[in-house]
């Protein structure tokens, strides 16, 4: 007996063809000619290329600014979590709706917003500048930029998650005499930590890479406020493509790294959850 | 010793405890008894400060606690879905409670190794001490909760729904088993439950609970006797009501009449009369004195034989042994006199309201 849902073997074939060809046309070739490229004049090249000041100090920034932005919006992305799944209050489905909005909004616009609130002619321009504050064009503003746009990582992945768990395990714990920062250290984070781990590594793949809202506010100041994205771009508009590939490898192995990591913590959190519905 | 006075509570408009006053004493296992939605788990949960009330206050040993946090007043709560810590062992968890406590008043690791395995082999768990929630079943995880209460040395043991989630089966074995643990360590307790089997088996006194209001408290025998409200009566097994007139001490209904010789004060009055199914008797000759009726329906559930007997237009439902069955050589159709004993009744006051009123 044939099962009514299996498409005859050629079908099968032929999708799963089209499918690979599709993976390997679109995202395996890209990444081989950037290591391709990037090696193409040999190690010793792709070695100076990367030891430029300019580059060091671009990879200097971006590892920097993801220092302190992912940090920021693990803080942040468990607090807003916490609130949206484990309290009800007004104005519940509007924090949710502002939790999502960074990815709902360009990060073009983004970066606009900060330049029309922090530049000189923003909002706050003309406090910041009698206070010798420079937000715009300076660090302070890439690390804004880079903040809003990763907000979401963290919290959306963990607010379905500590949704399903409710809050009994936290009211058994605060019976047993636990304190607040007990309750959330030896009960609430154990529980989460897989899915924020995700999360974390999520965030930090894109506080790494954000190239678009961080190009409207760093004003591309070679060795002070281009990030490692910014910087490719910039070598590849001066036709330095050896140099302009080997920054970009650097990002794709990031990206490597990320998604290998990504995989590992799935297979691990995809065990956990099983663990909890068994429950 | 927690009494409770006049508590009310209300979420978003709907009154969960509409002015509860209990009072709990010491060593007692009490029973909250009552349907879904009649209060009885925000009542625990206020005795054990999970929730507070909106006015009223609660008193643990005469000490107003009322707006204590649950952390502040030691009880022992075991949770519906037991809330075990699923990333911890069972160790973990029943060591739970004292490692949380500050370094002057910690154990120390031995003791607290000592004190888990004591309880453990208390719960019966020896040997699963290493094990996570996810690899028990439900009664061992029950009892890892039970474990895990009791480590705090609580002054009283709360349990929400302790069977509910258990096959029918475990479930006798657990309860008979809680009922000898509460004998043997003298803890006050407290369980809510929808089972009035449950309750009347397991508990010292049951507190039946309707519509965030106490219908009634008393030992089982009482409340299984002289239920003091309608509800108590319908909900505490299997009831007639029969909606009659009483007049000069004799209630009718149709054909059916019922002597309620202690109403004889009374002058023509609409009441409703209770009568359990095992206080019917039947008599096949109908030589003597009865309502005549016609059985409608025999079925044999073992011991005892279910009878749906009709009186003029009333079906009643009536409970005879398998061996009085045998005696009576009961057919379907056959004619019998029926003789009601225990009716009690309770007077329509504006056809609304029922007031509860002495039996015969």
């Amino acid at each position: 007996m044939k099962p009514s849902l299996t498409e005859a073997p050629w079908a099968r074939y032929a999708l799963t063809a089209a499918a690979l060809a599709i993976v390997l046309l679109f995202l395996a070739l890209p990444l081989f000619v950037v290591f391709s490229e990037a090696l193409a004049k040999g190690v010793a090249v792709y070695g100076r290329a990367l030891s430029d000041p300019d580059t060091l100090s671009a990879i200097r920034l971006t590892l920097t600014v993801a220092a302190i932005a992912v940090p920021f919006n693990l803080v942040f992305g468990v607090a807003a979590a916490w609130c949206v799944a484990k309290f009800d209050f007004p104005g519940k489905s509007i924090l949710v709706s502002l939790i999502d909005l960074p990815f709902s909004v360009s990060p073009v616009v983004s970066g606009l917003v900060y330049v029309l609130l922090f530049g000189a002619q923003g909002w706050f321009g003309p406090w910041l500048a009698a206070h010798h504050l420079q937000v715009i064009f300076a660090v302070p503003g890439i690390v804004l930029a880079t903040v809003f746009v990763t907000f979401p990582f963290v919290a959306r992945e963990l607010i379905p998650l500590m949704e399903e768990q409710g809050t009994d395990e936290e009211e058994a714990a605060v019976v047993l005499g636990a304190g607040p920062w007990q309750v959330f250290f030896r009960v609430t984070l154990p529980n989460i930590k897989w899915g924020l781990l995700y999360g974390v590594l999520l965030c930090n793949a894109r506080a790494m890479g954000e190239f678009g809202a961080v190009s409207v506010v760093s004003g591309h100041i070679r060795g002070l406020t281009v990030t490692t994205p910014l910087q490719v771009e910039i070598l590849y508009n001066e036709y330095n493509f050896t140099a302009a590939f080997a920054v970009a490898s650097l990002l794709a192995l990031l990206g490597l790294v990320t998604l290998v990591a990504k995989s590992v913590v799935e297979w691990r959190f995809g065990g956990e959850l099983a663990a909890n519905r068994r429950h | 010793m927690i009494q409770l006075d006049q508590v009310f509570k209300s979420f978003g408009g709907f009154a969960a405890l509409d002015g509860v006053s209990l009072s709990i004493a010491e060593g007692e296992l009490v029973a909250l008894l009552g349907p879904s939605g009649s209060g009885k788990t925000t009542l625990l949960r206020i005795i054990a400060g999970l929730e507070f009330p909106d006015t009223g206050s609660v008193l643990f040993d005469g000490g107003d606690l009322t707006r204590a946090t649950a952390r502040d007043r030691r009880v022992g709560f075991v949770f519906q879905h037991y809330a075990l810590f699923r990333h911890m062992t069972v160790f973990d968890n029943v060591a739970f409670g004292l490692t949380v406590r500050s370094r002057a008043t910690r154990p120390g690791k031995a003791e607290i190794a000592e004190r888990v395995h004591r309880l453990l082999h208390l719960v019966q768990l020896d040997g699963l001490a290493y094990r996570y929630p996810s690899q028990l079943s439900g009664g061992q995880r029950q009892r890892v909760a039970l474990a895990r209460a009791l480590a705090i040395e609580p002054r009283m043991l709360l349990l929400d729904e302790p069977f509910g989630a258990l096959d029918a089966r475990v479930r006798k074995e657990l309860r008979r088993w809680l009922r000898r643990l509460h004998d043997d360590l003298k803890i006050t307790g407290v369980f809510v439950t929808h089972d009035q089997e449950e309750a009347l088996e397991v508990a010292d006194r049951v507190v039946v609970m309707n519509r965030g209001r106490v219908e009634q408290v008393g030992t089982p025998s009482e409340i299984y006797d002289q239920p003091a409200t309608p509800f108590v009566y319908q909900f505490l097994g299997n009831v007639n009501a029969i909606n009659c007139r009483i007049t000069g001490g004799v209630a009718r209904a149709g054909e059916l009449t019922l002597p309620a010789p202690k109403l004889a004060y009374l002058g023509d009055s609409k009441a409703v009369a209770f009568l359990r199914p095992h206080d019917i008797a039947i008599e096949p000759s109908l030589a003597g004195q009865g309502t005549p009726a016609v059985i409608r329906y025999l079925s044999v559930l073992g011991a005892l034989v279910r009878i749906e007997a009709e009186v003029g237009d009333q079906l009643l439902d009536i409970e005879i042994t398998r061996q009085r069955l045998a005696e009576l050589q009961l057919k379907i159709g056959q004619v019998v006199l029926l003789a009601p004993r225990n009716p009690r009744f309770f007077l329509e006051d504006d056809g609304e309201a029922v007031i509860p009123d002495a039996s015969i």
